[in-house]
């Protein structure tokens, strides 16, 4: 491998481990405020890109502003599917059925994509698209680095979101200890449903990134929640930086590995390193006590 | 018989640095109804959890009866001749009373739990401790559906089951009405006649104190008195733990 | 529990009464009118098109009764059980095609060699339990799609793989489909008779008790990690062997459909719309899911509509029926059951421990 194939490969794959990132932050707010696996978030993905696409075709405007649309749409789209239907399930069987109802609302997602867009597969045309430039000999994309830019603008968003706020303050005590929480007055409830349309913006601005330098069609979803999950299992169900540090490290080894193995191979470094971390440290690298039992 | 019971040496736990055990050396004594007392958080059921495997400690030794069963899986302690209840009392839900007991049937080796149905004598010997403890009527009820005091009875009754030498019970009183206190005292107190030892957390000081013959106090993770009962009721270390004076 | 009319003490048991015969009656002859409409079934089947539609669902119904075995049992939901049926299928198929087996002894070596496969797959995801245990499963049967999809020299890749014929050419498509029907049917009743004697064994016992409350199971000894990684072989041999069946009766085998998350959502919505806990529950789950997703795929075709079907229809039972069918029926006719322990004089201490009657799944719930 040469040095600037090398240099390439190290770039792309740390846009990559951005985007996955992000995702994988949503996921892990998800499972902090009330302990459900979502499986629907790469779904949510997938429309989002789709939406972004439609937006594009309909208007003609850059894809970007379709941002404004979305992310207000999906954060109350997550507050009302916390409220009205996960809210619902029993405390004593939560995790798992969760896990069965989103995945029932993924199905359902990719199928009403598949009836209303058909299966083809579509891609957005922008005039610059094509354009790449060079670092050292490495050729990045620009649509890219952009991509990059937004899930990196929204983590550091999310971060001080998450530090500098009362309320990312209540939503920190919410993941840490529930019934501590409850005990200082935070309506753990609310601050549930909050966390998880925040998780769902994540896959908004997600999928519009997404939607910018990739094809997308119905199914592509499953391509993406095999790696996510990997990545919250390694991380830690429950820690944000053990999720970011591991979607960063897996990015960037599935980029290093796409070249000499071909991308469907390197896509395996992912479950090989799930089913390692399950031998090692079952609880994952970053988790505390909350990942132990789940 | 050995006069040495459940010994813990050096034994600590922590979680995100708070030490919930820390360095805890403990000898309950065989043979009798040990309690073992403190005020809320100062680690008695980390304590618990840790010794019957449930929990790994981070260091420290545990042993039973001189054998070190440090960091043995749960499964092991109950073989071993632990058998304990839980906080809160746990059943399993949706399995009958009598199939609640048959759970501890030992042995439990897989050889011997594949060769076909159930042992009459197991039966027998699960209604004959559902009735002890005055719920053999319920043999067909789903768990789930008697009251909370029942539950609570089977879930000593299904730890008898596995006929431990040492039942550890975590909070008996907790959540149940005084005159069924009054039968789990005299429970306990039949079975301790019989040979088995009990170690006990219990908040009720009135159950603790008219029961047990020895009382260790923890605090903060670790000990800080031990005695029989009327000892440690008047020693000033542990009026300080609970009132901090 | 069986046959328990007399306790030891004297005190009668509640078991035995004429309610209980009258149910116990009701059961078998349902029992005996469904099989015969299933033996039947062939016969009755005015075309060749409803004849394998029957066989499909009879193929679904050994597929969700091999997933039950270990969704029923210990209660770990798996959605990745396309992997072994995925396996059964292309063991079969390349054991007969590359290994000259007889295609009866491919299937039945075939499920061995998934159910050794399953040990090491068992001994890794069975460490975590709930959606971690999930999440294991579903990236099983994306590993297997991206292998199978790459290593197109053994498994024919994205174009498929030819299955050959167990019966000659001589026997025409509609006997073809009625002897697949009957050997589903007798796989399935294979199945049915092990989970049976399981959940009366003590095993059984064991590996409920791990379903409803884990960690007490093993403080009460059961050594919980052996008897899930057992229930777990036994479940991945008879769902590979399903795999396998299906395999010789479908002729063709392709990556996508054989390792598609779609045929592991199929298992665990047919196992928990019947009904996990109980026996026929997957299988009256495969009836109703089966047949409603024939009609969708036939009524909207190529389109991804059945997708949402399914969907919808998992989202429904998981939010308003997660304890299944028969559990429903079963508790509606013990409504009408005579109420036997009002017999019993009470003593004060019940009458007391009554009156504390609190919500423990609640508090439990909060001690985790």
């Amino acid at each position: 491998m040469s040095g600037s194939l090398l240099l390439q490969s190290l770039i792309l794959g740390i846009l990559l481990g951005g985007l996955y990132a992000l995702l994988a932050a949503g996921l892990t707010l998800y499972f902090g405020v009330m302990r459900v696996v979502m499986i629907a978030h790469s779904a949510f993905l997938i429309l989002a890109a789709y939406l972004a696409w439609y937006f594009n075709r309909e208007t003609g405007i850059d894809p970007l502003l379709s941002l404004l649309v979305t992310v207000p749409l999906f954060f109350v789209a997550g507050v009302a599917m916390q409220r009205l239907l996960l809210s619902r399930l029993r405390p004593a069987t939560l995790t798992m059925m969760s896990v069965l109802l989103t995945f029932a609302i993924a199905l359902t997602i990719e199928g009403l994509l598949g009836y209303v867009f058909t299966g083809t597969q579509r891609r957005i045309q922008l005039d610059y698209s094509g354009s790449s430039f060079e670092v050292a000999g490495a050729n990045i994309a620009v649509v890219k680095l952009i991509a990059f830019g937004l899930a990196a603008l929204s983590l550091l968003g999310l971060y001080l979101l998450m530090k500098k706020t009362r309320f990312g303050q209540a939503l920190r005590a919410t993941i840490q200890h529930p019934e501590a929480a409850r005990l200082l007055g935070i309506s753990t409830d609310r601050i549930a449903g909050y966390g998880f349309g925040i998780g769902l913006a994540t896959a908004a601005v997600g999928g519009t990134a997404l939607a910018l330098d990739s094809t997308i069609y119905p199914s592509l979803h499953w391509h993406w929640i095999g790696p996510l999950m990997a990545i919250i299992v390694i991380g830690g169900l429950g820690s944000i930086p053990g999720a970011a540090i591991a979607a960063m490290l897996l990015g960037v080894t599935q980029s290093l590995l796409q070249v000499p193995m071909g991308t469907t191979w390197a896509q395996t470094v992912f479950y090989i390193a799930l089913f390692a971390t399950l031998m090692v440290r079952p609880q994952g690298f970053f988790g505390g006590r909350l990942a132990q039992r789940f | 018989m050995s006069t040495r019971s459940l010994e813990t040496e050096g034994l600590t736990k922590s979680f995100g640095g708070v030490h919930a055990v820390n360095g805890a050396s403990v000898a309950f004594q065989d043979g009798k109804i040990n309690a073992l007392i403190g005020p809320n958080g100062s680690g008695k059921t980390t304590f618990f959890n840790c010794v019957t495997g449930m929990i790994r400690a981070d260091s420290g030794r545990v042993s039973y009866r001189g054998d070190d069963v440090t960091g043995a899986a749960p499964h092991r302690i109950a073989a071993a001749g632990i058998g304990r209840s839980f906080q809160l009392c746990r059943v399993f839900p949706r399995m009958t009373v009598l199939d609640n007991m048959l759970v501890g049937v030992r042995p439990q080796g897989l050889l011997h739990r594949l060769r076909g149905g159930h042992n009459a004598g197991d039966i027998a010997r699960a209604r004959q401790l559902l009735g002890r403890v005055g719920i053999d009527h319920l043999e067909r009820s789903e768990a789930r559906d008697i009251s909370y005091g029942q539950q609570k009875l089977l879930e000593l009754a299904g730890v008898l089951m596995t006929d431990p030498e040492t039942i550890m019970l975590d909070e008996p009183a907790g959540g149940v009405n005084p005159a069924l206190i009054g039968r789990l005292g005299t429970l306990v107190r039949e079975l301790n006649a019989e040979g088995r030892t009990f170690i006990i957390v219990e908040h009720n000081m009135e159950m603790v104190m008219s029961l047990s013959h020895h009382v260790v106090v923890f605090d903060r993770g670790a000990p800080i008195a031990e005695g029989d009962p009327a000892t440690v009721q008047n020693d000033p270390r542990v009026l300080e733990a609970y009132l901090g004076v | 529990m069986r046959s328990a009319s007399k306790a030891p003490d004297g005190t009668t048991g509640t078991s035995g009464t004429t309610f209980d015969r009258v149910l116990l009656g009701g059961k078998v002859l349902l029992l005996l009118a469904g099989l015969a409409l299933v033996l039947a079934f062939p016969g009755l089947a005015p075309d060749a098109f409803i004849l394998s539609v029957g066989v499909t669902i009879a193929s679904y119904a050994a597929l969700a009764v091999g997933w039950n075995f270990v969704g029923g049992f210990t209660g770990y939901i798996s959605l990745g059980h396309a992997a072994y049926s995925g396996l059964g299928g292309y063991a079969t198929a390349l054991l007969i095609i590359d290994g000259g087996l007889n295609p009866w002894l491919a299937l039945g070596v075939g499920a061995l060699g998934v159910a050794v496969v399953a040990v090491p797959i068992g001994v890794a995801s069975l460490r975590v339990r709930g959606a971690s245990f999930v999440i294991v499963s579903i990236a099983m049967v994306l590993i297997l799609l991206l292998v199978s999809q790459s290593w197109a020299d053994v498994t024919g890749g994205s174009s498929g793989l030819r299955v050959p014929r167990p019966f000659s050419d001589d026997v025409l498509r509609p006997e073809q489909h009625e002897r697949f029907f009957y050997l589903h049917v007798a796989l399935v009743a294979v199945a049915l008779l092990v989970w049976w004697a399981i959940d009366r064994s003590r095993f059984g016992i064991g590996l409920k008790a791990i379903r409803e409350d884990e960690d007490k199971a093993q403080s009460l000894g059961v050594p919980t990690f052996k008897y899930k990684l057992v229930v777990f072989v036994i479940s991945a041999f008879f769902t590979a062997l399903a795999g396998g069946m299906y395999a010789l009766w479908f002729g063709y085998l392709d990556p996508i459909f054989q390792f598609s998350i779609l045929i592991g959502s199929y298992m665990v919505l047919m196992s928990l719309l019947g009904g996990i806990r109980s026996l026929f529950g997957p299988v009256v789950g495969a009836v109703i899911v089966g047949y409603s997703l024939e009609y969708f795929k036939n009524q909207y075709g190529d389109s991804q509509f059945h997708l949402v079907a399914l969907g919808l229809m998992l989202g429904l039972v998981v939010l308003f029926m997660p304890d299944g069918v028969l559990p429903a029926i079963g508790q509606l006719v013990n409504r009408f059951r005579p109420t036997a322990t009002s017999i019993r004089e009470e003593s004060a201490a019940d009458l007391l421990a009554r009156t504390t009657k609190t919500e423990p799944r609640q508090a439990e719930e909060v001690s985790r």
